[in-house]
């Protein structure tokens, strides 16, 4: 074993120099009783600061909308392609940090996209398009999308029962949208409503104790 | 679709998912050494029968709206070689891995687990039962009556007290300091003998829901209603006040270049570090603790006279309220020091702290801090607060505590491994993650080990604490995990 004469300690492990006090070191050396790690710097934390930074120009990019008004015809190409990208890449910071989720993904992609194009809307106009038939499309598509999600990657019921829950629950906006006669052609909204109350009696019926049992779980007081 | 039994997280253990992060993982490690290089196939053998006993281990940390909760899963461990930092994450939200590993290098066997599951204590029953599963699986012909020893040894799961604290120490108190884990047959066999209620085999769900409770819940105090009531009762007198604190020193340092942990082990022979102890008339860990406060004195340039160091010590609660889980209980007493008041060699400071301690470390005020915990498990209020209200309450309490704090220290005392293990186990190792410096202590068959840890590359206070140790002529050897940069530079991992 190795010594160190300034400590008077005997060293464990190929050291070079005292890890106390940098000394140089006396003897044979042994292997050491904990292997050599290398550094690993956080990959999450980069990622963590991209995610932020790209936020803040997504919501940038967003507000600065707001100072052409609605009649600047000339940019209407030019504000599509723009929020058409700064949508993509909110969508794929999305996908990147729920990603350990699909069902979670698929409730922030909802609220996400629909949110964006409610505002696009307004941008141009306030025609109504996206109430009418953007945000029933995109409800109906993720409750289709997250039926063959779960059963594609044999999800745990727990791992997606509240999300699946919530993605019904926005498919039943649209229902409600309607009522408020906000919506232009009212077909759209009406598919994706029974669509969403067909899951949900499906749910119940099929999985209606482990539903109840993991809501239990996760609302226990 | 199988329904997972789940228990939700007890308050104490909360703190440890809440106060968790990058510097410090709440991850703790107990490990090791036997007399050969580690056989990985028998260690999985002999962990995946151990796992098998303890039901606890089986869990998962979930987030609900109010609580995290355990939940029991059907993931099955496995052992491997070490290739990460000494206390590495366990946990993280939203990715469901069991919050234990084990791993093996060279000759050594750790045990790693994340706080919130349990304690030091929980966790030695734990690797003690998988030492003894690996030695006789390993040494097959020293353990003539394994089968009747397993019988006996075979608690149905971890119930496996230690035995109430034996008559060691000079000083009153010095019980809670010190403490045993005679881990054998005999000793669990005479402390059960009329204490353990015979139950029926019960399935592994209903072995679950029963020790992944909180252990405060566990302790047997409808035998007693009386003294609940009394303690209950004197606990309404509003204590009294304490001298105003003054601000404490803290350490300060250069973070490590990933964020792990810095880990650092001094072992030496117990016996002579036991006599300087007793020759002050102090328990072992006040003994500690004060060369440590002493080793960064002389290190530290803000640590002048006249500044306070102060230190949390955790009490293993199951030496007074017999309590069979596993799960975190313990209390934690906190002790000072102002240098330049008076006598500041390491024995007068030991001494003090010594008597500290023992005022705080007695039966009745520990009923005392018990009967508070129970309450807060119970306390509504607590209840509908939602969980990361909870949590960032809790992280912020944790943060104040940390202030006021110098060091932090866990003696897990004189361990005693049944046969096979106790022959074949040389030293052990006890480390806990760390946001500010803290020591670790633990003994087996003769050796004391000290695991130093701290966020911060600088070990100048090791140094010190050493040379403390090697002037009063012991003969101390320190083994390192590689840290910084330079260290690491040109080392084959
Ligand atoms: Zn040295």
């Amino acid at each position: 074993m190795r010594t160190c004469a300034g400590c008077s300690l005997r060293i464990e492990g190929e050291w070079e120099h005292c890890p106390l006090c940098g000394g140089a070191l006396h003897g044979r050396a042994e292997p050491s009783p904990y292997p050599a790690v290398p550094l690993r710097f956080s990959r999450r934390r980069v990622l963590r600061v991209l995610m932020l930074s790209s936020l803040g120009v997504i919501v940038l990019s967003f507000l600065a909308q707001l100072l052409f008004g609605h009649e600047a015809e000339s940019l209407g190409v030019l504000r599509s392609v723009w929020l058409g990208i700064a949508t993509t890449w909110l969508v794929v910071l999305m996908a990147v940090s729920k990603r350990r989720n699909l069902a979670k993904f698929i409730v922030y992609l909802v609220v996400a996209a629909g949110g964006v194009n409610v505002y696009w809307d307004f941008l141009t106009q306030w025609s109504g398009w996206s109430l009418t038939y953007v945000l029933p499309i995109l409800c109906s598509a993720s409750i289709i999308g997250l039926l063959i999600t779960v059963r594609l990657i044999r999800m745990e019921l727990a791992d997606y029962v509240v999300y699946s829950g919530l993605t019904v629950l926005l498919g039943l906006t649209p229902i409600v949208f309607l009522s408020l006669g906000w919506v232009g052609v009212a077909l759209p909204s009406v598919i994706c409503g029974a669509l969403s109350i067909a899951v949900v009696v499906l749910l119940l019926t099929l999985r209606g104790g482990a539903v109840r049992h993991e809501l239990a779980t996760r609302l226990h007081l | 679709m199988k329904r997972r039994h789940w228990v939700r997280l007890d308050n104490v253990s909360n703190i440890f998912p809440a106060a968790r992060s990058d510097v410090d993982p709440k991850v703790f490690r107990l490990g090791a050494e036997v007399d050969h290089e580690v056989d990985p196939a028998l260690l999985q053998l002999a962990l995946e029968e151990t796992f098998e006993r303890f039901p606890l281990y089986h869990a998962v940390l979930r987030r609900g709206v109010f609580w995290h909760y355990l939940q029991d899963s059907e993931l099955q461990p496995e052992v491997t070689a070490e290739t990460e930092q000494v206390c590495a994450p366990l946990y993280q939200a939203d990715r469901r891995t069991l919050l234990f590993r084990v791993v093996h290098h060279r000759r050594r066997i750790s045990l790693e687990v994340f706080h919130a599951l349990s304690d030091g204590t929980g966790a030695l029953w734990f690797l003690t039962d998988l030492l003894t599963a690996y030695t006789r699986r390993r040494f097959p012909g020293e353990s003539p009556a394994a089968d009747e020893l397993a019988e006996q040894v075979r608690p149905g799961a971890s119930e496996r007290p230690d035995p109430p604290p034996a008559q060691i120490g000079t000083h009153p108190g010095a019980q809670a300091a010190e403490e045993v884990h005679e881990l054998t047959t005999d000793s669990f066999a005479h402390y059960f003998r009329g204490r353990r209620r015979r139950r029926a085999p019960s399935s592994h769900e209903e072995d679950f829901t029963r020790e992944a409770a909180p252990a405060v819940l566990t302790v047997e105090e409808a035998e007693d209603p009386e003294a609940l009531q009394a303690a209950g009762g004197e606990d309404e007198v509003p204590p009294a006040p304490r001298p105003p604190r003054r601000r404490t020193h803290r350490v300060r340092g250069t973070r490590t270049p990933d964020n792990r942990t810095r880990a650092l082990e001094l072992s030496m022979p117990a016996a002579p570090v036991l006599g300087l102890a007793k020759a002050e008339g102090v328990a072992l860990t006040m003994y500690l603790t004060a060369l440590f406060f002493e080793a960064i004195r002389r290190t530290d340039e803000g640590a002048l006279a006249g500044s306070t160091m102060a230190a949390s010590v955790p009490v293993n609660l199951r030496q007074f309220f017999p309590s069979t889980s596993a799960r975190n209980f313990f209390a934690t007493i906190r002790v000072e020091h102002t240098f330049g008041e008076g006598d500041d060699s390491p024995g007068a400071v030991a001494r003090g702290l010594q008597e500290a301690f023992s005022a705080e470390a007695t039966p009745e005020a520990l009923e005392r801090r018990l009967h508070r915990l129970i309450r807060v498990e119970r306390w509504p209020l607590a209840r509908i607060v939602p969980r990361p209200i909870k949590d960032a309450m809790l992280s912020v309490i944790n943060h104040v505590n940390n202030r006021s704090l110098t060091v932090a220290i866990s003696n897990l005392g004189r361990v005693t491994l049944p046969a096979p293990a106790q022959s074949h186990v040389g030293r052990m190792q006890f480390h806990v993650s760390a946001v500010r410096p803290q020591f670790c202590v633990i003994s087996h068959d003769g050796h004391l080990t000290i695991g130093f840890t701290s966020p911060y590359v600088e070990t100048a206070h090791v140094r010190e604490y050493a040379r403390l140790l090697t002037a009063a002529g012991i003969e101390v050897s320190l083994a390192a995990a590689r840290t910084t940069e330079e260290e690491l530079a040109g080392v084959e991992p």
